[in-house]
């Protein structure tokens, strides 16, 4: 006995291990949405959303999708690019015997949830996969990139994390941080004197409170434990997250690493500061990594981020500055200020 | 079709892997090649051992030299940057255009190569990179030659692949691939490499080949019909159009 969760649903089947998903779905589950044309990965009909990433059901076994999210046409009524694929498909008769439309939707709706607004060429090579004998395909392409020009925003499919357990002798073990696939510089000039700045800056509970949207939860020597809040555009995530905190004192610098997770997004990134003089004030140089994988990593191009992170470190920098007379930090910005940001990250990286 | 019944097993460490795969037994990882291959009972295993779980299959380490990648990191991680390039884009180029979406999901690095199609991309791409290949039995063999024949590598029977270790090109090395098949997805019938210092000749119906230059295919391939020399000689040499333009 095997417990599949389909479509938000628990369901206990007796399938011997030889039997695919896509049986599972159609013999056991009733679920006969899902087609099967080759049961052998080539055609596309049987293709269903497995932990929100599309799978060819006919080669993935039962048993092996116990204790994933199985979604399948039936459980996407509710969805709303779905819904505005079948408008679309409807109107660009981009279906005639219906056969190979269940996989057709799973196919399109990953096509326009990853990728957004992409052409005809792109779209025809990402159906590729997906067999059609009656409609010649144009309807389809068509109909898919209509719905990808608006670029709706939805739940895009969670990603399968990196990760790896420390454990076994053989090489591979967790990913270190020097992996960061994106990484960039920024400074601001601060009026307070090298000292002063760097008094705020060692103290973990004053400096985070003067970065909007971050909270301090716990620390511990150099383990600290809090989270950040962090929205762009229609996405807003609050990562909830462990990391490392040093200190320098003698080259005024700081560096904190960690990683951490909200929902189908996760975080992994590093900031090292540092503080050096700069006439009468001082200068505060911080150097970034990190990585992003979810729904929210399709934001994270550099020059995009570059607009936001430059955004919130003059608000730091700003607050740094009022925390050092003695004023209480400002509430986090509200979505307006961030949009904001969003919209100059964009016209930047136009520029 | 459907497969013949066989028992299914998931190993959580490598010695359970080792203890599960006694004779009669199929390791698993993305299921991507085995899954038609059983579902047209061109495999009969007696049982399965889904080693995708495994945690030293998973993940990735850096050095200043290596990238080593675990052995079930799927096409579509490496496609998509969710594990770091040391190639200067030759091996995402590559991941994207292996099989569909919904399949490069699923299939991993280390089945690829352990599957030893010839037609495959993986091992190709990692006899020109240079790779080496890491084993359960604690072996490092290199990606050239690894693929002996047509579906069968160097491996020994219950060994299985733990990763592979990718020398980082140098910074802003170039690379050319050419990739000739008749429609999207679908394997190859050509594959021509070009790295900054080598060629490679690919999809030959036998191991993927280094060449010093391309006039060598008729001597380098003699296995190859004519106008198989003469795809691959098209292949290699756009590689190394690619690569210098
Ligand atoms: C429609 C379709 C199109 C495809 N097109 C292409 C293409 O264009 N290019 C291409 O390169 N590939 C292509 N593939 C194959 C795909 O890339 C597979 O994912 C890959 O060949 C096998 O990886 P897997 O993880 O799915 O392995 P599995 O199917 O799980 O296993 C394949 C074989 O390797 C063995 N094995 C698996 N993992 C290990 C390990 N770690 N150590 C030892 N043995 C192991 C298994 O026992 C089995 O014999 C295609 C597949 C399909 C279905
Ligand atoms: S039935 Fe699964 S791809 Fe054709
Ligand atoms: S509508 Fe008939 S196969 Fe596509």
């Amino acid at each position: 006995m095997i417990t599949l969760t389909v479509n938000g649903e628990a369901r206990d089947i007796a399938a011997p291990a030889r039997t695919h998903l896509a049986d599972a779905l159609r013999e056991h589950c009733g679920l006969t949405g899902t087609h099967l044309g080759c049961e052998q990965g080539v055609c596309g009909a049987c293709t269903v959303l497995v932990d929100g990433q599309p799978m060819r059901s006919c080669l993935i076994y039962a048993h092996e999708a116990a204790g994933m999210e199985v979604t399948t046409i039936e459980g996407l009524d509710e969805d709303p690019v779905a819904a505005a694929l079948r408008d679309a498909f409807n109107r660009h008769h981009a279906l005639q015997c219906g056969y190979c439309t269940p996989g057709m939707m799973v196919t399109a709706r990953d096509i326009v949830t990853r990728l957004g607004a992409v052409d005809e060429d792109r779209i025809r090579a990402e159906l590729a996969g997906n067999l059609c004998r009656c409609t010649g395909y144009r309807g389809i392409v068509r109909a898919i990139a209509e719905v990808a020009a608006t670029r709706p925003a939805l739940p895009a499919p969670a990603p399968r994390p990196v990760v790896a357990a420390p454990a076994a002798p053989p090489p591979v073990a967790v990913a270190p941080a020097a992996a960061l696939t994106n990484r960039l510089e920024h400074a601001e000039t601060l009026a307070l004197a090298p000292d002063a700045a760097w008094a705020i800056l060692s103290d973990p509970a004053r400096a985070v409170a003067c970065l909007p949207g971050a909270r301090l939860l716990h620390r511990e020597g150099e383990a600290i434990a809090g989270e950040i809040r962090v929205a762009l555009g229609p996405l807003a995530a609050r990562f909830a997250g462990e990391g490392t905190l040093r200190f320098d004192a003698a080259t005024r610098t700081g560096e904190l690493r960690g990683r951490g997770a909200e929902g189908a997004n996760a975080a992994e990134g590093e900031v090292i500061w540092r503080v050096e003089p700069d006439g009468e004030g001082s200068r505060l140089h911080l150097d970034i990594g990190w990585r992003l994988t979810g729904p929210l990593a399709q934001f994270s191009r550099p020059s995009l981020v570059r607009g936001v992170v430059a955004g919130l470190a003059a608000d730091f920098a700003r607050n740094l500055e009022g925390a050092a007379r003695g004023q209480a930090p400002p509430p986090a910005p509200g979505l307006w200020s961030l949009l904001r940001r969003l919209v100059r990250g964009w016209f930047s990286r136009r520029a | 079709m459907k497969p013949v019944a066989f028992e299914h097993a998931t190993a959580a460490t490598l010695d359970e892997a080792r203890a599960l795969l006694t004779t009669g037994a199929k390791p698993m990882a993305g299921g991507q090649s085995l899954g038609p291959m059983l579902n047209l009972r061109l495999v009969r295993p007696e049982r399965l051992v889904d080693i995708k779980r495994v945690p030293g299959l998973r993940g990735f380490t850096e050095t200043e030299t290596h990238l080593t990648l675990g052995a079930a990191t799927t096409h579509a991680e490496i496609e998509d940057g969710r594990v770091p390039d040391v190639t200067n884009g030759l091996m995402r180029h590559v991941a994207g255009g292996i099989a569909y979406r919904a399949v490069r999901n699923r299939g991993t690095l280390g089945g690829s190569l352990a599957h030893a199609d010839p037609a495959a991309d993986w091992p190709s791409v990692m006899a020109a990179l240079g790779a080496t290949i890491l084993t359960s039995g604690g072996r490092r063999l290199p990606a050239d030659g690894f693929l002996r024949a047509p579906f069968t590598t160097a491996l020994e029977p219950g060994e299985i692949i733990t990763a592979v270790e990718i020398p980082r090109q140098p910074p802003g090395a170039r690379w050319g691939y050419c990739k000739i098949n008749r429609k999207i997805g679908e394997f190859a019938k050509a594959i021509g490499i070009a790295t900054p210092t080598r060629l490679l000749a690919g999809a030959v119906e036998g191991p993927p080949t280094l060449l010093d230059r391309v006039e060598d295919i008729p001597a380098r391939l003699p296995w190859l019909d004519p106008a198989a020399q003469r795809l691959a000689a098209i292949a290699v040499t756009r590689a190394q159009a690619m690569r210098d333009s």
